[in-house]
């Protein structure tokens, strides 16, 4: 390395690096020397830290989806070992438009969201109340069993367009398909204070034990500010402030559990077929 | 005579080098209250005839009466008509029992009362912080306290909605005093409209209670939409299922903030400062000229998913603080355009921008405050280009 | 060298401040206060990176052609910052989650590139380090003053504990909404700049123009 000064005296035989280092720093040669090793230099640094940390990140951002899934079915106790909790649900790959498993995927593999930018495997849609443009035709669900081997609740990952960004979430229903657990979203970018109030337990908890449709199928479901004429059971309140990303809650929630998303197969629920 | 002498006595005390000279502003806040000022302004608004700043502020307050009067009459219009339902509570329901003047939606005088409780309290809370802040700045500082605080208030007091907790007043005008004006300098210097800049900022603080559709009629239980509001969520032709026709929305029958929602008021507001040629008739053109353009434009494309578009002018010039802003803000002096063709181009680009707020952004369905705040900033730079352009013509001509 | 090492760090937190008194890096400023836990990540992040970013950019400093000296100060700036970056992310996740790109964004920053242009280039690799190191604290001051009132008024907490129990949880705090919209720290750091020139008067500005005052009289 050179000292603060950049040279170190001549010696007879430089070495090949050292003759570059003592060319005037203004030189081209000196230039397209300093530019390809910083280059490479710069590059070998960077894609050394991105590899080597590469697994522990992939782990959080698992560990950061199951946790959320933990949390919605209402079985997350902090400190707990989260794989192994994790263990208790059982993914599988929905197909939407049939609302029956597939067993053409992995589960453990399937990615929803790629899934959705693959022309084979989405559709573009044309009735987008969610704000999503591609919808992927399968999706991963997963399945909390009681120990009597039971549905104990169904977790339904849901998304849509919210004020600023996109809120990726999950729904939790009980084993009827009907009624719901809880909602919870994983990702988002709403107004601190206004919009990220969906992140509120307080307004999170108003979703237990509200209904998605009634008893003639009809989705009635909503968030808004005053209670519709169909009672306070498909009603949760939105949030003060955030009339926009209320909307879009309501949206993609009334999209995801609608005709074109989980419809199908909460039907084959009902029908006990699941 | 006895209360000029008493002023000439006791002026030597406020004077530089008197006894308590750092209290002048307030020895001069009241002597010119009362007598008219000895001095002549040297920065904006410049008074160019016998009408002095004291008068143009005296005469906007007197502009603003018709509103006040109606806008006391329909939250009191409002709050009874509630109460038939839902019941009176709280210490004003208490005194208007305590006065036996009762809650009856078709006595005039019992609305009157029952919102004059309602806006005392704001206009007593606006005028009591802002007026500290003012004596504040004004001691330090060493400058005069202006009466175009008179305005500030009574327009802040104005743009509240009925049930803003006092504390919010309060708060309000202390950002728009201070951040509004104050820190620019001062009346004439600032930029942005103080009464908007503090209605502004408790709009995105608290937008809770500044927004919706429970805090327009502060009873309990009750919840009646905005002409806006009902306007983007259904279109404004089932604003008449909502009981609000054209014309009860023009005299200012409807929802909304104390003092904006009677555009006829407004009207005869405009009518008497254009007479008396306080207010610019350039900028009411150009914002009239601004709004009605783009608003039919955006008649013409229509949209399937978007109520607002239909929207005629004539409804928008009645709903909202369209009419209000346009009287009573647009056409301020300090923060407007000075040149006459940058005054018509500063009133259509507010015109064009709370259409455009209104129609197509979806996250704040009244636009005339951020229309006109936005038009403030711009105002500046548009005076400049018209000022530049003027010098190429002028150099072109004697070349 | 006039300065001393110690006064290379004291002098960027009042005196010579980079966000106060220079007047940089206000845009990441305003993204990452609304919270002091990411205000202290962030602050900790530029400091390590102005610090080391400077040490290495004076390292090499005699042999930086100047025709691409800012590319190069470009390349090992971003260098650093997507170390940061993958860092946080593999032990920092929830924090880096709400950093989201406003680490990266560490790379536009005006102090980064201000030191390593108006000092590194000039200096030895020491003194480069401590005088990034305390122009990042001076930032993470403003940064965390900043932080301190938007967190407490704007969600009646600090550091996510509550202080001020908000109306959304039955307390008496009713949070002021603005101060959680990026556009507060606009005047937050503008009343900040107007008490540190009240407090310390030689650091305000020269007037680049005089308003005439005729005397009408």
């Amino acid at each position: 390395m050179p000292d603060d000064n950049g040279h170190q005296g001549d010696r007879p035989n430089k070495g090949f690096v050292r003759r570059f280092l003592d060319l005037p720093a203004d030189s081209v040669p000196k230039t397209v020397f300093v530019a390809v090793t910083l280059c490479l230099v710069a590059s070998m640094v960077v894609s050394a830290t991105a590899v080597s940390l590469r697994p522990i990140q992939d782990v959080n951002k698992l560990r950061d989806k199951q946790i959320n899934i933990l949390q919605v079915a209402g079985v997350y106790t902090p400190g707990e070992n989260i794989p192994e909790a994790f263990n208790a649900f059982e993914p599988h790959v929905l197909d939407l438009a049939t609302g029956e498993f597939t067993t053409e995927f992995d589960p453990a593999t399937f990615d929803d969201l790629a899934a959705a930018d693959d022309p084979e495997l989405s559709r573009a849609l044309t009735d987008d109340p969610a704000g999503i443009g591609r919808q992927s035709n399968f999706r991963t669900i997963y399945l909390l069993r009681k120990e009597d081997k039971s549905i104990d609740k169904i977790i339904l990952p849901v998304h849509g367009y919210g004020l600023w960004s996109t809120l990726y979430g999950f729904v939790a229903l009980e084993a009827n398909g009907n009624d719901i657990f809880g909602l919870q979203f994983y990702q988002h970018a709403e107004t601190p204070g206004l919009g990220a109030e969906v992140d509120n337990p307080r307004w999170k908890a108003l979703w237990s034990g509200k209904k998605l449709t009634d008893d003639n199928g009809d989705l009635l479901i909503t968030v808004a500010k005053t209670a519709p004429p169909a009672g306070k059971e498909y009603h949760v309140d939105a949030l003060a402030g955030a009339t926009l990303t209320s909307v879009g809650v309501d949206n993609l929630v009334r999209f995801w559990m609608g005709e074109s998303g989980y419809g199908p197969f909460l039907a084959n629920v009902k029908a006990g077929a699941i | 005579m006895g209360l000029r002498n008493f002023f000439d006595r006791i002026e030597p005390y406020f004077v530089k080098g008197g006894k308590y000279e750092k209290l002048f502003p307030v020895y001069e806040m009241v002597e010119s209250f009362i007598y008219t000022p000895k001095t002549v302004t040297t920065a904006a608004p410049h008074a160019r005839s016998y009408v002095d700043m004291k008068r143009i502020m005296t005469y906007v307050v007197i502009a603003t009466i018709p509103c006040i009067l109606i806008g006391l009459y329909n939250v009191g219009f409002q709050v009874n008509s509630a109460i038939a339902t839902y019941g009176a509570s709280g210490w004003r329901a208490w005194i208007i029992e305590a006065l036996g003047i009762g809650f009856n939606p078709a006595n005039p005088f019992a609305n009157f009362m029952h919102g004059l409780l309602y806006f005392l309290p704001i206009y007593i809370t606006t005028l009591v912080v802002g007026g500290i802040w003012e004596v504040l700045f004004a001691t330090v500082r060493g400058h005069e306290v202006n009466e175009g605080f008179l305005v500030t208030s009574m327009l802040f007091a104005l743009i509240l909605p009925p049930s803003a907790p006092l504390w919010q007043v309060a708060l309000g005008i202390s950002f728009g005093v201070v951040i509004g004006k104050e820190v620019f300098g001062g009346t004439g210097k600032n930029f942005l409209n103080p009464a908007l800049t503090g209605r502004a900022f408790l709009y995105f603080a608290y937008p809770a209670q500044m927004s919706g559709d429970t805090i327009w009629t502060p009873v309990d239980g009750f919840s009646g939409a905005t002409a806006l509001s009902v306007g983007s969520s259904d279109g404004y032709l089932q604003l008449a299922a909502h009981g609000m026709t054209w014309f009860d929305s023009f005299i200012g029958i409807i929802q909304g903030s104390i003092g904006e929602t009677s555009t006829l008021a407004c009207m005869i507001g405009l009518a008497f400062l254009l007479i008396t040629k306080i207010a610019n008739w350039h900028l009411v053109v150009g914002c009239l000229g601004g709004m009605i353009a783009f608003s039919t434009l955006l008649n013409l494309i229509g949209s399937d998913t978007n109520p607002m578009f239909a929207m005629p002018w004539y409804w928008h010039l009645v709903v909202g603080g369209y009419a209000f802003g346009l009287v009573f803000m647009v056409t301020e002096p300090v923060s407007a355009s000075h040149t006459n063709l940058g005054r018509y181009i500063y009133g259509a680009l507010i015109g064009f921008m709370v259409v455009m707020i209104r129609v197509i952004n979806p996250a704040f369905p009244e636009g005339m405050m951020l229309a006109i705040l936005f038009g403030n900033v711009f105002a500046p730079l548009i005076d400049y280009f018209v000022v530049q352009a003027n010098i190429k013509r002028r150099a072109k001509r004697n070349a | 060298m006039a300065q001393t090492k110690r006064s290379m760090l004291i002098d960027p937190l009042v005196d010579n401040n980079p966000i106060t008194l220079q007047v940089l890096g206000i845009c990441s400023a305003l993204a990452v206060t609304s919270s002091l836990q990411v205000a202290l990540v962030m602050s900790i992040a530029v400091t390590l990176v102005t610090g080391f970013s400077s040490m290495f950019i004076s390292m090499l400093r005699n042999h930086i052609p100047g025709a691409i000296r800012i590319i190069v100060q470009m390349v090992i700036i971003a260098s650093l910052v997507i170390v940061v970056d993958q860092v946080l992310k593999a032990y920092a996740y929830e924090i880096s989650k709400t950093l989201s790109v406003f680490v990266g964004l560490i790379i536009t920053n005006c102090i980064v590139m201000g030191r390593a242009e108006a000092f590194a280039m000039k200096n030895p690799p020491v003194a480069s380090f401590i005088d990034g190191v305390g122009n990042g604290l001076g930032y993470g001051l403003i940064l965390m003053l900043v932080g301190f009132i938007r967190e407490l008024f704007g969600a009646g907490s600090l550091f996510g504990i509550t202080v001020l129990p908000t109306v959304n949880n039955d307390g008496w705090y009713v949070p002021n909404g603005m101060l959680l919209l990026p556009p507060s720290a606009f005047f937050i750091i503008g009343l900040l700049i107007w008490a540190f020139r009240t407090w310390k008067p030689e650091q305000v500005e020269e007037r680049e123009y005089k308003i005439q005052v005729v005397d009408a009289h």
